[in-house]
């Protein structure tokens, strides 16, 4: 065997270097990933082989189990798994997980930025027209749209508005259903008259503090698509209806839970749950678990409607997520597309609802849970697409929601407003 | 196969290079079978893989705008660099806490390991024990940790404010991780007590290290405490020392997994980091962004790290 001196030996790694600096400068990217236009239908076929459906909800995954069953005794020829992240994992690294399909033949996704960059990414298959497309409620997919194209079933329907301690309410006496931001007031003072702290805010906890936000806003802002005209630079933090909407922020002070800034959402829902305040200021997706906790009384949702002259433009808001798509990288889709479809059927996707505690936007469901019985006429009422998953830039949409904390902490309106407005002009 | 390693090389003298004669002409390079050569291939592949070529990306993703997805994306040079410096205060803000929690840490666990270190020196059973126990955080994960105390600082069910009410130190209480001017000084709290016990142990095997004798002979000159303390342990516990100071930074700079356990995910601006800011661009698809705040945290932890080792050289050489 010939031989070779440590000179060549060292020529020929620093070759091998030189190489992989050439390989890494080949350009950003992997497999190239096409724009939403063009987009296919999940390509047709038989049902085998094994299907992955990644998430983010760990809470349901005994139910998403048993529902795997029902489809794979219903498709004997497929295998079916779930690949759960937690929440935070999925928003930050869901499109890097999904890429490729490695994992995620169906997935679901956030709506909002995470919604559109998958968009971006040319993710989605086009469900349009599509079996499982049919069993919703037409204005609930308009979450899942980009254009005319259906991309997403939105699967969850969720109130991102107060949970209310009926028991207490009803020994305050206090109105259920104010009709404007003097009435909401007015709830407030009979709740702490009663003794109780009023509201229960988990203001440590970015993701639950920001829900309160979508009621705060929704009444007082010029344009239904506020948070992107703010994002867009059109509407601005430092108009006078953000820090109106600030100032009743502050008038809340009194009846929301002392330290509310550092306290974190379980705390909050303690709270709540041991009846120590009446209301818990996040939404419908968090029954279940104040019910986990031992809470028995009744619960209703409430508006805390900020408007103050006039009739409001609504009278609540809504939520559509958890969006199903099929993964337009799978070399699975019939499979995927079955999987959506099966999830999609209302039988199965009341079995879903009734044992998460979470509606669905699926039509003809039948709820049988009771806490889901009960606030089934909010799917009716005039409420509003939660606003603040307009915002496609995470950290403006965490700045505008921060200067709300902000004043909740004891910063003025106008200052928390010109530092959040501080920020979106940075990324305008 | 041939190997020639060893017998054929010539005799190295004690602490230096191979000398050649004067106008004698140098030997050929020592030839070794090529078949060697390819036992470090793997390791050098993974490097390669793993850190060169990620870091050489990350170079040239910092040159561009790209979103993390587009198959397209625009060369921007030093904009991204440029705009972390002047045109993102969240970016700014995130350097100037990650600065003070630096500080606020490298300060007191060195002072804190040093200090539980001389208490702990001796080999003693109840010496080893409280070892074994100043240890304990050390081996718990950071995602422990950081619920183990974001429940112990929560305000309303903590055990700070329940202490403090216990004590009647009510006036005290406070909401700890929701007040902005505090919060990331409780992080630094933490994150001392997370990681004293391991510095701890870097000193006691340094103070070990030292002979006993230089003590005694100090003793017989009449040195005190302090004294022994500034000629004797402070200087010969120097190398321990730039260990602790240089892992502590490093670790202050990388709080990442603590901070989003305790604060959550993205935190807020009083908590935010360096490297959550990063995680935060990257999330937020701005991966060409995301590169050139990673190089810039890379060159200020090789920077702050170099400095912290040239100081700690200059004091001690004065000493």
């Amino acid at each position: 065997m010939s031989h070779v001196t440590r000179r060549q030996a060292l020529g020929l790694f620093g070759a091998l270097g030189m190489g992989a600096a050439v390989a890494s400068c080949s350009g950003p990217g992997g497999a190239p990933a096409g724009p939403a236009t063009g987009v296919a239908a999940p390509a047709t076929g038989e049902i085998t082989g094994e299907v992955s459906f990644a998430h983010w909800r760990g809470e349901d995954k005994e139910v998403f189990d048993e529902l795997i069953k029902k489809f794979v005794a219903a498709n004997p020829d497929v295998t079916a798994t779930q690949n759960i992240s937690t929440s935070n994992d999925y928003n930050a690294q869901g499109l890097q997980k999904l890429r490729g399909a490695a994992i995620g033949d169906a997935f679901a996704s956030f709506r909002g930025s995470q919604f559109s960059n998958f968009t971006e990414a040319g993710l989605y298959t086009d469900l349009t027209g599509s079996t499982a497309a049919s069993q919703y409620g037409t204005e609930l997919l308009a979450a899942g749209k980009s254009g005319d194209l259906q991309l997403g079933l939105p699967y969850q329907v969720v109130f991102p508005m107060p949970l209310i301690n009926l028991d207490i309410f009803d020994r305050a006496g206090a109105d259920t259903a104010p009709k404007d931001w003097d009435g909401f007031l007015g709830t407030c003072e009979a709740l702490m008259s009663a003794g109780v702290t009023p509201i229960s805010w988990p203001g440590g906890d970015v993701g639950n503090g920001g829900q309160l936000f979508n009621c705060m806003i929704v009444n007082v802002a010029p344009a239904e698509d506020m948070c992107a005209q703010i994002e867009q630079g059109t509407l601005k933090c430092t108009d006078d209806w953000f820090i109106g909407m600030l100032e009743q922020y502050q008038q809340l002070i009194p009846f929301i839970q002392p330290n509310s800034t550092g306290t974190a959402v379980e705390p909050a829902q303690n709270l709540f749950t041991q009846g120590e305040a009446a209301m818990l200021a996040t939404g419908s997706y968090h029954l279940a678990a104040v019910r986990g906790l031992g809470a028995e009384f009744p619960m209703e949702l409430i508006f805390p409607n900020t408007s103050t002259s006039g009739t409001p433009k609504f009278e609540g808001v809504y939520n559509a997520t958890f969006i199903l798509g099929v993964n337009s990288g799978s070399d699975n889709q019939p499979a995927a597309m079955e999987w959506v479809n099966f999830l999609s059927d209302p039988e199965n996707a009341g079995y879903y609802a009734n044992e998460t505690a979470q509606h669905v936007a699926v039509a003809d469901v039948e709820y049988t849970n009771e806490d889901l019985q009960k606030l089934s006429p909010w799917l009716t009422r005039n409420t509003a697409l939660a606003p603040r998953f307009q915002f496609n830039n995470l950290d403006v949409r965490n700045a505008v929601e921060a200067s709300a904390t902000a004043v909740i902490a004891g910063t003025s309106p106008e200052q928390a407003a010109a530092e959040a407005q501080q920020i979106v002009d940075e990324r305008v | 196969m041939s190997v020639s390693i060893g017998g054929t090389k010539p005799a190295t003298p004690a602490g230096g290079k191979a000398e050649h004669p004067p106008g004698k002409k140098r030997k050929s390079p020592t030839r070794v079978s090529p078949a060697l050569y390819l036992f470090p291939l793997p390791a050098i592949a993974v490097t390669l893989v793993f850190l060169v070529m990620p870091t050489l990306q990350a170079f040239q993703y910092a040159l561009t705008d790209w979103n993390g997805f587009s198959a397209s994306f625009n060369y921007v040079g030093l904009d991204n660099f440029i705009r972390a410096f002047t045109g993102d205060s969240l970016f700014t803000n995130a350097l100037a806490n990650n600065l003070k929690f630096m500080l606020v840490v490298v300060i007191f666990q060195t002072a804190l390991s040093l200090v539980l270190a001389m208490m702990l020196t001796r080999n003693s059973r109840g010496s080893v024990l409280l070892r074994a126990l100043f240890f304990f955080p050390t081996i718990l994960s950071s995602v422990s940790v950081a619920f183990i105390w974001k429940f112990i600082y929560d305000p309303n069910f903590g055990l700070a404010n329940s202490t403090l009410d216990a004590v009647g130190l009510g006036a005290l209480q406070s909401s700890y991780l929701g007040n902005d001017t505090q919060a990331l000084y409780w992080v630094a709290v933490t994150q001392v007590w997370f990681h004293a016990g391991q510095m701890m142990v870097v000193y006691v095997a340094g103070l070990q290290g030292i002979p006993r004798e230089l003590y005694e002979a100090a003793e017989i000159d009449g040195a005190g405490k302090w004294q022994q303390f500034k000629s004797i342990t402070w200087p010969l516990v120097a190398p321990a020392t730039a260990i602790v100071v240089a892992y502590t930074t490093i670790q202050s700079f990388k709080a990442f997994d603590l901070i989003l356990g305790i604060a959550g995910n993205p935190p807020k601006a009083s908590l935010d980091i360096l490297s959550t800011r990063i995680y935060s661009s990257f999330a937020n698809a701005e991966f060409g962004y995301a590169a050139a705040q990673s190089i810039i945290f890379m060159a200020l932890i090789a920077l702050v790290t170099w400095l912290q080792r040239r100081v700690l050289r200059l004091t001690q050489k004065q000493e």
